[in-house]
């Protein structure tokens, strides 16, 4: 694949996870897929810090899981925001948002 | 049972397989055949066991389900090897124990408050001077220290008592007492001995101790005219009196005096000082004292303070002087010279204890702690090297995912094992040494204090201050270290790594306790084999009251005469003799002497003597005649004087004269001895002093003497046949302290044979464990280096050349310890000094003796590796790297 990929900006990922579950229930290999995906293959993220983010979100009370048939495969572990994940996810993406524009402005000036 | 970090397994196992699944299937979906598309999946997922082992990180019960592997995987690792477990548990807990003894000792002695409410309010009472104010003092009981420069005594006049009391009163309340004395109890029929204090009225009101049963004296218990009243300790009440609730207001006989049970003292209260013995309080106008009370010149009464609150001791202090000084009779000729009140904290009691003991204990401390630090440094080298055995395995789990954290975590946690361990075990060995430690502490006249700090909260609490303390030293360095993993693969081989400066260091603190331990044993040698000037075997000491046992005055002359007379002629016994003061019991009766014409004597041992009783311990007499029964009948004032004292006076010519006690009894004439005779010298209170000895005409009314029999055969074959004699004379006295010159000898040199025991105990485990250590890094580092041996060897090396190699590189470790460790020996030594009779604490003879035993078994032990190296076959060594 000739795309490049490019690393995931350090607390970033936390934000990306939450922003894919608050769209339904998902596995682990989905959400890795969907942030592939909707970032047209630009960020790709290593299961190696996937699976602890999601195990270290749900410890925090963001993130729920249960074990359910996904599609044709075997059970699958979805996770789904808690309403304090909704919460967190909310606050962080008016973070993000800020910290971004402000980011844009002083890149474009 | 469904755990949940079992469960928790299973689905991490489950999702991450799920994941791989989803992957294979895409790779299916993109064209690849299954297998080349599972191959394709597990390699696009990576680390697995290291992606399991960060999500069992992030569990919020993972310290506790790691905790439980630590536990159990450390548990296996210390059953592998039981019997170095088992040395290292047993080498912590003798060091935690000595240390968590040594300082609940130093707890009582010299930090704990005494057992009353707010005892920072009590204020010691002292005076002190330049030198000896004899114009206004002539001092009766009490002591006197030399401090600074200064006299610090702590006896006042009855009559200076009184006006400094009444001075303070509203301000602070000022406490009299005297001296511990023994005297004859009889209680219900029951005869027994006690300490009995004399304090004033207000004395037990002022230190507010509660009575437990009945009440405490008063000032109107402290007058001539008062019924007498005694209240007794809560010990006493309990051994003497067999707990008995009614006690209160039963007659109680002391010295054949009667007397009435006041109280009991609650059971906290153990006296002035810890361990003070004391059994029963008496009002000091019951007491023999009382009839010196109007001569004020006449200084015999200790005194404490309890300030009311506010009022400071820097407030006091001009206060009570101007009482104190205003209460003399006469004024001293040089006014800078006067006493003056000196004040010092009291919350501790009487500050005695503290002073005599704080050397040696801080001495014993010290000693202690390098001990711990010996042991704990051989654990920290086992692990070091158990953690070197395990690289390996430390490598792998690094590479599957282990975090370092959790990796040090599982070191530390042995450690902790270790520690958890050795201080549960540390407990029986403080309890057990304290008992022992506890008896160091010893009165002059060789009763032991009843100290024991039993293990109560504090002393737990020192244990597991101490067992941390262990802890962070032997753990923490070498988890940092093994968890580390560019210190284990990437390790040269260092001339000096840390298994090295650690022996190294062990070495420099053992040659410090070994040498306190050769210096101590010399130390008691010396006494013990020094010459007395008499024969010490076949000596039987006891002691006997008639005087507080019913015998009128006027009788006791008959009766010594004829006790005397009837043990010569007991069986078994060569001859007898009485005198007053007992011999060798390290405390006695002490004068100083005038001649006109020559120097005063200062501090002649004086005692009372039958005509036989010195032919006992040596032959006949240098000039003169002996004392005689007709002198002791005739209370005649002669006196036969030691050798070395006649020498000073001018020899022989002094026999004739007439000498003077120059304190004599205050406002009357000083009395006068004429000089009979000259006696050979000998030791009369202790092996570790030989002052002049006087000996007098025993005092024919003396209430007790002591009685020495030299026996024929050995005192235990003789003892029952005098018992017999006794018991024909009065079957109702009891014989006191029964022994033999050799025990009583042994008895005042009871703390320098502690000293002498407990420091080669240390020696000893210093040694050992140093030795242990020392063995154990060089047998390590020769283990890792049979390759390069081996090369040595097939290159043409001789086994002498590997030997001489490694002995030279273990040698180098502790001879650099042993001169590290002399530093500590010079610094070390002025505390030392003051422990030693006779010996300076650097002598050649110790110094060369203790290196020569570190030496040798420091090369014993490189020996054994450096032999098993030159027995090295090349090929095979070779063969194996």
């Amino acid at each position: 694949m000739a795309h490049k990929r490019t690393d995931l900006i350090q607390g970033t990922l936390d934000l990306l996870i939450l922003k894919t579950v608050a769209q339904g229930p998902i596995h682990g290999y989905g959400i890795a897929q969907r942030i592939l995906v909707t970032s047209r293959e630009i960020l790709q993220v290593q299961q190696g810090s996937l699976y602890p983010a999601l195990h270290r979100l749900q410890r925090k009370g963001l993130l729920k899981s249960e074990w359910k048939e996904s599609g044709n495969g075997p059970m699958a572990k979805l996770y789904s925001l808690t309403p304090a994940g909704k919460k967190h996810f909310q606050e962080e993406m008016t973070q993000w948002q800020r910290y971004a524009d402000a980011v844009a402005l002083v890149l474009q000036s | 049972m469904d755990f949940p970090w079992k469960r928790a397994e299973s689905e991490l196992a489950r999702e991450i397989a799920h994941h791989i699944h989803e992957l294979t299937a895409e790779y299916v979906r993109q064209g690849y055949s299954p297998q080349e598309a599972a191959r394709l999946a597990k390699r696009e997922f990576g680390g697995y066991e290291q992606t399991k082992e960060r999500c069992r990180d992030e569990r919020s019960w993972a310290w506790l389900t790691g905790l439980r592997q630590d536990i159990v995987f450390g548990w296996r690792m210390m059953k592998r090897t039981p019997v170095v477990t088992m040395a290292a548990v047993l080498s912590l807990a003798l060091a935690i124990g000595a240390n968590t003894a040594i300082l609940a000792l130093m707890d009582v002695v010299l930090w704990r408050d005494l057992p009353v409410p707010n005892p920072q309010q009590l204020t010691n009472v002292n005076w002190r001077a330049h030198g000896f104010p004899k114009e206004i003092v002539n001092g009766g009981s009490g002591s006197m220290d030399r401090e600074d420069g200064w006299e610090v005594a702590d006896f006042f006049s009855y009559s200076g008592f009184q006006q400094m009391r009444q001075r303070l009163s509203g301000k602070a309340s000022l406490a009299g007492f005297s001296f511990p004395d023994t005297v004859s109890v009889s209680f219900a029929g029951q005869a027994s001995v006690a300490k009995q204090r004399s304090v004033s009225g207000n004395f037990l009101s002022t230190l507010q101790v509660r009575p437990e049963l009945g009440r405490l004296l008063s000032d109107s218990d402290d007058a001539f005219a008062a019924q007498p009243a005694v209240v007794v300790s809560h010990r006493f009440w309990k051994s003497a009196l067999g707990s008995s609730p009614s006690v209160v207001g039963r007659p109680i006989i002391i010295d054949n005096k009667p007397n009435t049970i006041a109280g009991v003292l609650d059971s906290r209260f153990a006296g002035l000082i810890p361990g003070d013995a004391t059994d029963i309080y008496a009002p000091l106008h019951s007491s023999g004292l009382a009839q010196w009370f109007d001569n004020n010149r006449f200084w015999c009464i200790q005194l404490i303070a309890r300030r009311m609150p506010g009022y400071a001791e820097i407030a006091m202090q001009p206060e009570i002087d101007a009482a104190f000084v205003s209460s003399w009779a006469a004024q001293p000729k040089k006014a800078a010279d006067a006493p003056h009140i000196l004040l010092s904290g009291g919350s501790r009691g009487l500050g005695f204890l503290s002073k005599n003991f704080r050397n040696p204990l801080l001495v014993l401390g010290g000693l202690v702690s390098f001990l711990l630090l010996i042991a704990c440094i051989n654990i920290a080298n086992l692990l070091l090297s158990r953690a070197a055995a395990r690289e390996k395995e430390v490598a792998t789990r690094i590479a599957l995912g282990c975090s370092r954290l959790r990796l040090a975590r599982q070191f530390l946690t042995e450690s902790v094992m270790l520690a958890v361990l050795g201080g549960f075990a540390s407990t029986i060995v403080a309890y057990l040494t304290e008992g022992l430690l506890g008896q160091f502490l010893l009165f002059g006249h060789g009763e032991s204090l009843p100290i024991h700090a039993s293990l109560d909260l504090r002393v737990l609490g020192i244990v597991v201050a101490t067992t941390t303390a262990a802890l962070l030293l032997f753990g923490i360095f070498p988890s940092w270290r093994s968890s580390n993993l560019r210190n284990i693969t990437g390790k040269g081989r260092q001339r000096w790594n840390s298994g090295r400066v650690l022996t190294l260091s062990q070495m420099a603190m053992s040659v410090v306790l070994v040498m306190c331990a050769v210096l101590f044993t010399r130390n008691l040698s010396a006494i013990q084999s020094g010459d007395p000037g008499f024969d010490r075997r076949n000596l039987i000491l006891f002691d006997i009251r008639p005087g507080t046992s019913g015998y009128a005055k006027s009788k006791l002359q008959n009766f010594y005469f004829n006790l005397e007379r009837q043990l010569a002629a007991t069986p078994g016994v060569n001859n007898v003799g009485l005198c007053s003061i007992r011999p060798m019991n390290v405390g006695g009766w002490w004068e100083d002497l005038g001649l006109p014409g020559h120097n005063d004597i200062r501090g002649a041992s004086i005692n009372g003597v039958t005509p036989t009783y010195l032919s006992l311990y040596s032959g006949r007499l240098l000039a003169g005649r002996s004392i005689q029964w007709t002198d002791i009948v005739s209370g005649a004032k002669v006196a036969l004087v030691s050798e070395d004292l006649a020498a000073k006076w001018g020899g022989n010519s002094v026999v004739g004269k007439r000498m003077t006690f120059t304190d004599g009894p205050p406002g009357q004439p000083k009395p006068e001895y004429e000089i009979i005779g000259i006696a050979p010298k000998i030791a009369p209170t202790s092996m570790k002093e030989r002052p002049s000895a006087v000996w007098l005409p025993l005092d024919k009314e003396s209430s007790g003497v002591t009685v020495a029999i030299r026996t024929s055969r050995t005192p235990a074959m003789v003892l029952p046949a005098v018992r017999k004699t006794l018991a024909g004379i009065d079957r109702n006295l009891p014989l006191v302290d029964v022994m033999t010159m050799e025990e009583q000898i042994s008895q005042g040199l009871q703390r320098e044979r502690m000293f002498a025991t407990i420091c080669s105990g240390f020696g000893i485990l210093a040694l050992v464990l140093s030795v242990v250590g020392l063995y154990g890094v060089i047998a390590y580092s020769t283990a890792r280096r049979r390759g390069e041996i081996g090369i040595r060897m097939a290159l043409g090396a001789m086994p002498k050349e590997v030997v001489t190699m490694i002995v030279r590189e273990g040698m180098t470790v502790a001879v650099s310890g042993l001169l590290l460790g002399l530093p500590v020996i010079w610094f070390g030594s002025k505390y030392v000094e003051k422990e030693l009779f006779q010996m300076k604490p650097l002598e050649p003879a110790t110094i060369l003796f203790s290196v020569g035993v570190l030496l040798a078994a420091a090369l014993a032990a490189v020996m054994v590796p450096a032999w098993r190296a030159s027995a090295i076959q090349p090929a095979q060594a070779l063969r194996e790297d």
